[in-house]
This record gives structure tokens, sequence and C-alpha cells, in this order.
């Protein structure tokens, strides 16, 4: 088994105009993903982010405060799961629910450094 | 953690709608109209935040999760300064959190609905105007939702709703119950929006087409809300419920199993729910007490009388006649005429069913022509002039478009032509 990240970028929600029952439904579809992975047993953690962005940059280490509105795209979560392969990484990830809104998945091994 | 019995996490349905009615209800009453769009704008937010939060887990009770955080922007609304009122922000911060804390609770939430409703059927809106900003408002649905559910574009939803606001805003609405004199008319155009509301739902006609479905619940849900209101509800809106609930038990047996428009006389009347029959008819009881005959009295009638009835053969078209020559007295539409013609046909009244139907002015029947036109090939094919049956079944063909009326209707031509042979 090898674990993977699996990185969520795209439109934040409040950009979108979702009226109230679409954005239950999203939460619905996000809840279906996660029971499908933990009943296979592939899940090991993940964490939805913030809306506010701050980055700090260069040398000068200058700090700037971004809003989803100024970022066409933003990092909005990430799941941690243990499958086979970059392949078996690839099928999960296929069963994003916000692809429709525009949204991508990067799909990125964690890195095993030998001892 | 709120889960379902294997153990997903679920939500009940529309959860987020209904909650984001009450929650812009409850913060109109606290900051008044005129920051209608600021409230909607945050209630928007706090279902975002509420996402974000919940993505991994739910909390155990979300509707109280959303009711504090709602609570909560009424706070950060106040100190941010955008809020239009000059008094509300010289409020001491312990005596706005203490009213804060009333205004939410379940009574305060369900009297600043009704305000909601009585302000969405405030008469300066338009017809039109009222239904589109009480779809909005009272029942939390998107634009989009409101266009696909209504068959308009989203365009002139958008224009609907801010014209609404707009009147609202020029005329300084206040976000009241009519006083006692005003209550009744307005109470006419309440039920009168949600009868419209109902209706448009009512009339879709595909298993898919759910959105459209919805209307008929939403409609349900707050004619619900004016008759838990003791002070408010009336013969009328009890005749309303009735009506509601007697149609709403014929929608499992209005398309077939395959998919297929079933017209009255063919529904399989099994599948017709007893429940909502027993509440229809109870509905009608508490209707009759009151003084008032409305023509809403008169349809729940007509209506309890074909779903009492254990067949269609057996339906007492007597008594359904007499309840829509009473109409008549106030209503001599052509629609109504129509439905007297088609009473009488059931009752083998042939002569004076055709006499009615020659008094109807066709063109005043405008979209429900085609009803017209087929009652008219029935009448004929009754009598054995089977080619001006004919002739009328491709006339009705002609005038619908949706495809199960079509299907329903090229199979009646096909009985019509066989018996030509």
């Amino acid at each position: 088994m090898k674990d993977f990240m699996l990185i969520f970028t795209g439109t934040h929600y409040s950009d979108l105009g979702l009226s109230p029952d679409e954005m239950q439904q999203r939460l619905g579809n996000w809840w279906g993903w996660q029971q499908k992975m933990k009943e296979k047993g592939i899940l090991k953690g993940g964490n939805a982010l913030q809306q506010g962005v701050r980055r700090i940059k260069g040398e000068g280490m200058v700090v700037t405060d971004h809003t989803s509105t100024a970022l066409k795209e933003i990092i909005g979560g990430y799941f941690l799961v243990s499958v086979a392969d970059l392949e078996a990484a690839t099928e999960v990830a296929k069963d994003y629910p916000d692809y429709d809104l525009g949204g991508t998945v990067e799909v990125r091994q964690i890195q095993i450094y030998e001892h | 953690m709120n889960t379902d019995p294997k153990g997903r996490q679920k939500l009940i349905d529309h959860l987020f709608r209904h909650q984001s009615g009450k929650m812009v209800a409850s913060l109109v009453r606290v900051f008044g109209l005129s920051n209608l769009e600021l409230i909607e704008d945050a209630v928007q937010d706090t279902f975002i935040k509420a996402i974000a939060s919940w993505q991994i887990q739910m909390p155990d009770n979300p509707e109280g999760w959303l009711m504090r955080a709602s609570k909560n922007r009424a706070i950060d609304l106040l100190r941010s300064g955008k809020i239009k009122s000059e008094h509300l922000n010289n409020i001491p911060h312990g005596t706005f959190v203490d009213s804060l804390d009333q205004m939410f609770s379940q009574e305060e939430i369900e009297d600043s609905q009704l305000r909601m409703i009585f302000t969405a059927c405030h008469p300066s809106l338009s017809i039109k105007e009222q239904i589109a900003f009480a779809l909005k408002t009272v029942t939390g649905f998107g634009d989009r939702e409101i266009s696909a559910a209504l068959l308009t574009k989203v365009e002139t939803v958008k224009k609907r709703l801010s014209r609404a606001r707009k009147i609202i805003q020029e005329k300084n609405i206040r976000f009241d119950i009519p006083a006692q004199a005003e209550l009744n008319k307005r109470l006419g155009i309440v039920n009168n929006v949600l009868y419209l509301i109902f209706n448009e739902g009512y009339h879709s006609s595909s298993k898919t087409d759910l959105i459209r479905r919805d209307l008929c619940l939403e409609a349900v849900r707050l004619c619900q809300i004016i008759l838990k209101n003791e002070k408010m509800r009336n013969g009328e809106t009890y005749a309303l419920y009735s009506i509601f609930c007697f149609l709403s038990a014929k929608i499992p047996s209005k398309i077939s199993n395959a998919d297929k428009l079933v017209d009255l006389k063919n529904q399989d009347r099994k599948k017709w729910n007893p429940e909502l029959i027993m509440m229809g008819n109870m509905a009608l009881g508490k209707a009759m007490d009151s003084d008032v005959v409305s023509n809403y009295h008169l349809e729940a009638a007509i209506l309890g009388e074909h779903l009492n009835a254990p067949s269609f053969e057996e339906t007492n078209w007597e008594n359904i006649l007499e309840y829509y020559e009473t109409m008549f007295r106030s209503d001599n539409s052509a629609l109504l005429l129509l439905n007297i013609a088609f009473v009488l046909t059931q009752m083998n009244l042939i002569g004076k069913a055709k006499k009615t139907l020659a008094a109807i002015h066709s063109k005043e029947l405008e979209n429900r022509i085609y009803l017209y036109y087929g009652l008219s090939a029935e009448l004929h094919y009754a009598e054995g002039n089977i080619e001006e049956a004919v002739e009328y079944i491709d006339l009705c063909l002609s005038a619908v478009s949706n495809t199960y009326e079509k299907e329903y209707l090229l199979n009646k031509r096909n009985i019509f032509t066989a018996s030509l042979n």
C-alpha cells in the first residue's frame, strides 16, 4: 500500500451563487464519497481548508492576505488515502463531487525516504 | 451524530432550504427589510461555512448549529456598521443579545415567517413578483430553481425579484402582519399565491420533474404555517389545505409505471394516498365550520367527491354538478362551463352537455383549449359521429405540447378510428 494525497482546487462555493438546496446536495455528495472510502478502509485522514489565504513570499518574506475572490482558484482541502498504486488513487479521485463546478483534483504520492 | 441505519451521515431533506427561509425571516425581523440583501448574503455565507466545517463531520444538531451561526452573524452584522438603522447601533450589546435570543425561539421564528409571507403578498407587488419573491425569500429557492419550477428564464426571475425588492424599499413596506381590518383582504392574496404555487407544481407531468413537484410541498408547508396560527386561520385556508391534500393524494397515480399520463377515469385508485385523503376530509370538515363558502370550499368539496368515490363510475356526479353550479353564480368562466359539460357527459346527459359546450367562447380557454377539443371529441364519439370525433381529436393533438398528453390522445384516436371500420 502507498499513501497519496488528493488535493482539491477550484472556485470557492461562495462565488457560485448556489441555492441552499444545491449546497445541501453538495454536502451530501461529499459525505457519500467519504463513506465509500471509509467502507473500503482506504481513508487515512483529511481536512477542509478555510477561505482566507495568507502568502509569505520571497527573500523579503512579504506577507499578503488574499480572499477567494481575488484568487481564481484556491486549495479547498485534501484527503489522505492508502491504496495500491497511482491508478487506484486516480480511481478514488474520480469520485470527487465537484468536477461539474470546474474543480480539479491533484493526486500526489507521499514521498517516503529510506533510511 | 445524525446517522441513518447504515451509519451514513444524513440531513433531513431540504433542511438548508427550509432553514434559509427561517434565518432570513428572523434576521429581517431584527434588522428590518431595508437590510434584506445584506441579510441574504449573510445567510448564504452561513451555509458556506456550514459546508466547510461539516464536510468531515456533521454536528449533533445541525438545525441548532445553523441558528446559532445566524445569531452570531447578526452580532457580526451589527458590529460591521453596514446595517442601515440609526437606533439599532445605539442599543447596548447585552440588550441586543437578549432580544436576539428571543427572536430565535420557535414561536417567534414562525411569527417572522408569517410576516415574510405577508410581505411577499403585499398588494404593491404584481402576482408574478409575489410568487417569485415568496419562493426566494420564504421558501429558500435559488434563482435557477425558481426559473426551472416556473418554466421561466432566469433573467426574468431576476428582474421580478429585483423589482419586488425595489418596490419594498421604495414604498417602505413594513415587516408586519396587517391589522384585523386589512388582514382578511391580505389573507385572500396569500391564499391565491399559495394556490398558484401549488398548481404550478401540480401540472408538471413528468416523474423526473422533481423541482416542480417541490412547489406543491412548499405550498403545503406555507399553508401549515398559517393554519398553526389561531388568529390567522380561516375557513378558506382550511379549504385550500384540503384541496392540496386531495390533489397530493392523487399524484402517485397521475403517471403510470410506463411513464404515461393517466386520466381520472383510468387512474389506479389503490395508489391514492389514504392518509392524505383523510387529512383532506378533516380539513374540509373544518372549512365547513365557517360561515363563508368560498370557491376554495367548492373545489375542495368536488375533489372530496372524487377522492372518496370507490370508482370513477360510482362518483356522485349529481353532487359535483351542484357544486359547480354554485360556483357558476360567482364565476362564469369558460373553464367552469367546460367542467360542467364534462360532468353532464359523465351523467350521460349528452344533449345538455352539448348545449353547455356550445355556450363556451372557446377562445377564452386560451392554453386549455385542448380540453374543449377533447370533450367535443368524446361527445361526438358518444353520439356515433366518429368522423367528427376524429377531427376534434386532431385539433386537440395540435393544441397540446406535452408528450404524455400526445401519446394519450393518439391512443384515443386509434380507438376511434378502429370503430370506423
